[in-house]
């Protein structure tokens, strides 16, 4: 229908690594992305800093976590902490008198240097034994942030985020802001957009599938888990450092806490793993879906009366999207992305449907 | 440079006194062997006698417990696997090891990786780093792609097609290494006589127009026998008998070890 592979002949090697070589694919993305700019001015204020901006941050984190999850396939129950590291870092380097451009790069360079310093021990095991490994960097940090006033602010603090800056230009306007999240999410997308397509992603891709067959082409391995460790922990940094500076205006240890880890890990297997659409489905599906069945549960106790009491009604979203995250996971275990590949698949070769797989 | 007088061929690969057990299983037993450069080398042997350990031992996977493993004028006993395949070893194995979820091409592709130099930077700025060299090895691989003839199966997800095809990708995979020494496990096993016949010759073209020297494990007697150069048997990790396929398999020791003393 929309979808045509008829008549796309590539006549170069080059041609046939395009990101979007069908033109509706194209045209999708770029009408995405006009709506995406355009969207401070379209709609108020409360919902763009209060889901749009959100999701922007939280699709950025996911793909940041897709890159060492998803591609190297190393479990990390511990991504909110990095986060934490990097906005503490970028916020203390900022009120030290650092721009803040170089604070960020700061905050992501400390995430990277604890990730890949706690990666060196990490990566000796394997599999489970990694999830809880990476588990203690969450307990670790959390106990730094609390105890170490020099770090934390002392217990129970919060730490105001100053003012932040691009070249010199103060952003103080909710746009300003939606702005910044959205130049960083543009940044990180594309650059795991290309990550599927260089020797980069495939060697990652080898290493998780079988790390024997990877060693005997000549990757390394180690080398290649630790790569992925460093630049997930990297853009997790920068990512928890802006969801500061944009979203929250300041930093405390709740904002990081287990919870947070759980649900980016829950992002990022209901999306999918390995797939760059799909960290935007699940961030967007994870933090929305709850607000949505709620407010859609307490419209609808209100137009029909339910004869339920309030205690009862106010746990059936939380019902509904547990039960939901379920039955995504039943229907198609890779994730939000899958489905709609599926679909797409379907229309590519409609109305003929012999060629699925 | 080696110059010596001897007629003597310069040797590629050999492996001197190579010993390897697990636990109190002695796998590989003073097991001695040497491959000429160009040459096509076949190792048999009834199952179990050790061969895929001595694949192992060369390529690093079991470094050897004692012995020495000298390829191209260096010691590489003991070096990582990462780094032999960097000097030029490629290999396949027995029981594939194709990566799942990536396309024909990219299995393939992931071959040139020892002459490809992947980053984050060059991937950040793929426009103006990756690219040139992306495409510059997808030129070599499309060429080993016509030459093992698997042009209909560049695109399908690698687990989708059929046995036969996924062992000629392993080869693909393994020969766009360009490698100079290249190692064979089983390259025919459950294949049909058309499959064998079409391997055979790929291995044969593989030596004499990419110059590689080939070592090759094999259970199908008549296809060792009639494209090896030189061979060698083992059994219960000895060594039973070296020289021309001819010999090796009217070696009465061989013929003790497959068929039993009284056959």
């Amino acid at each position: 229908m929309f979808y045509r592979q008829a008549a796309i002949r590539h006549t170069s090697y080059d041609q046939t690594k395009k990101l979007y070589p069908i033109p509706f694919d194209k045209w999708l993305v770029v009408a995405v992305l006009l709506v995406a700019l355009l969207a401070p001015f379209m709609m108020s204020g409360l919902y763009l800093n209060s889901y749009l901006l959100p999701w922007v941050i939280w699709s950025t984190a996911a793909l940041s976590l897709n890159l060492l999850m998803g591609y190297a396939g190393q479990i990390h129950l511990g991504y909110a902490a990095v986060m934490a590291i990097g906005a503490y870092s970028s916020v203390h380097a900022m009120r030290l008198g650092v721009p803040f451009e170089f604070a960020l790069i700061l905050g992501g360079a400390t995430a990277m240097i604890i990730g890949v310093g706690f990666g060196f021990t990490a990566l000796r095991v394997k599999g489970l034994y990694l999830a809880i490994s990476t588990l203690a960097v969450q307990y670790l940090v959390d106990w730094v942030l609390t105890h170490v006033p020099a770090i934390g602010g002392g217990t129970q603090a919060t730490l105001q985020t100053p003012t932040p800056a691009l070249l010199g230009f103060e952003i103080t306007t909710d746009i300003g802001r939606y702005y910044l999240a959205f130049g960083w999410c543009a940044l990180v997308t594309i650059f795991m957009l290309n990550v599927k397509r260089t020797g980069l992603g495939r060697a990652l891709i080898a290493v998780r599938e079988k790390d024997y067959a990877a060693s005997v082409l000549g990757v390394n391995s180690y080398y290649y888990k630790l790569i992925a460790f460093a630049v997930s922990s990297f853009f997790g940094g920068v990512t928890g450092a802006i969801l500061a500076f944009t979203f929250f205006g300041a930093v405390t240890p709740e904002q990081y806490s287990i919870d947070i880890s759980i649900q980016i890990l829950a992002m990022v297997v209901v999306g999918g793993l390995g797939s760059v659409l799909g960290s935007f489905f699940g961030a967007g599906f994870i933090l929305l879906a709850p607000l949505f069945l709620n407010n859609m549960v307490t419209g609808m106790a209100e137009a029909y009366d339910f004869g339920v009491s309030r205690s009862i009604l106010s746990h059936i979203p939380l019902i509904l999207y547990g039960g939901l995250i379920m039955l995504f996971l039943l229907f198609e275990p890779l994730g939000l992305a899958k489905i709609y590949d599926n679909i797409r698949k379907y229309f590519l070769v409609w109305p003929f449907g012999f060629s699925r797989r | 440079m080696n110059i010596s007088k001897s007629a003597e061929p310069p040797k590629l690969l050999s492996c001197e006194q190579i010993d390897r057990s697990f636990g109190g299983l002695k796998a590989l037993n003073g097991v001695s062997l040497s491959v000429s450069r160009g040459e096509i080398f076949g190792l048999v042997g009834p199952n179990g006698s050790g061969k895929t350990t001595m694949v192992n031992a060369i390529t690093g996977f079991y470094p050897p417990d004692a012995g020495k493993v000298i390829f191209n004028g260096r010691d590489i006993t003991g070096i990582k696997p990462y780094l032999i395949a960097r000097l030029g070893v490629a290999r396949t194995f027995q029981n594939l090891a194709l990566f799942k979820g990536m396309s024909v091409l990219d299995n393939i592709l992931l071959g040139r990786h020892v002459h490809m130099k992947p980053g984050v930077l060059s991937t950040a700025l793929y426009w103006w780093m990756a690219r040139k060299e992306e495409v510059a090895n997808r030129q070599f691989v499309e060429e080993i792609i016509d030459f093992l003839q698997l042009q209909s199966a560049r695109d399908e997800p690698v687990e989708t097609i059929p046995i036969g095809l996924q062992k000629r990708v392993e080869l693909a995979r393994a020969l766009v290494a360009e490698p100079t020494f290249l190692i064979l496990d089983e390259p025919m096993a459950g294949m049909n006589q058309e499959e064998k016949e079409y391997m055979a010759r790929f291995i044969l073209d593989a030596r004499d127009e990419m110059g590689v020297t080939v070592f090759l494990i094999e259970h199908h007697m008549d296809v060792v026998t009639g494209i090896c150069d030189r061979m060698i048997a083992l059994s219960y990790g000895e060594m039973l008998a070296e020289g021309s396929p001819k010999e090796v398999i009217t070696h009465p020791r061989v013929i003790e070890a497959y068929l039993g003393g009284s056959h």
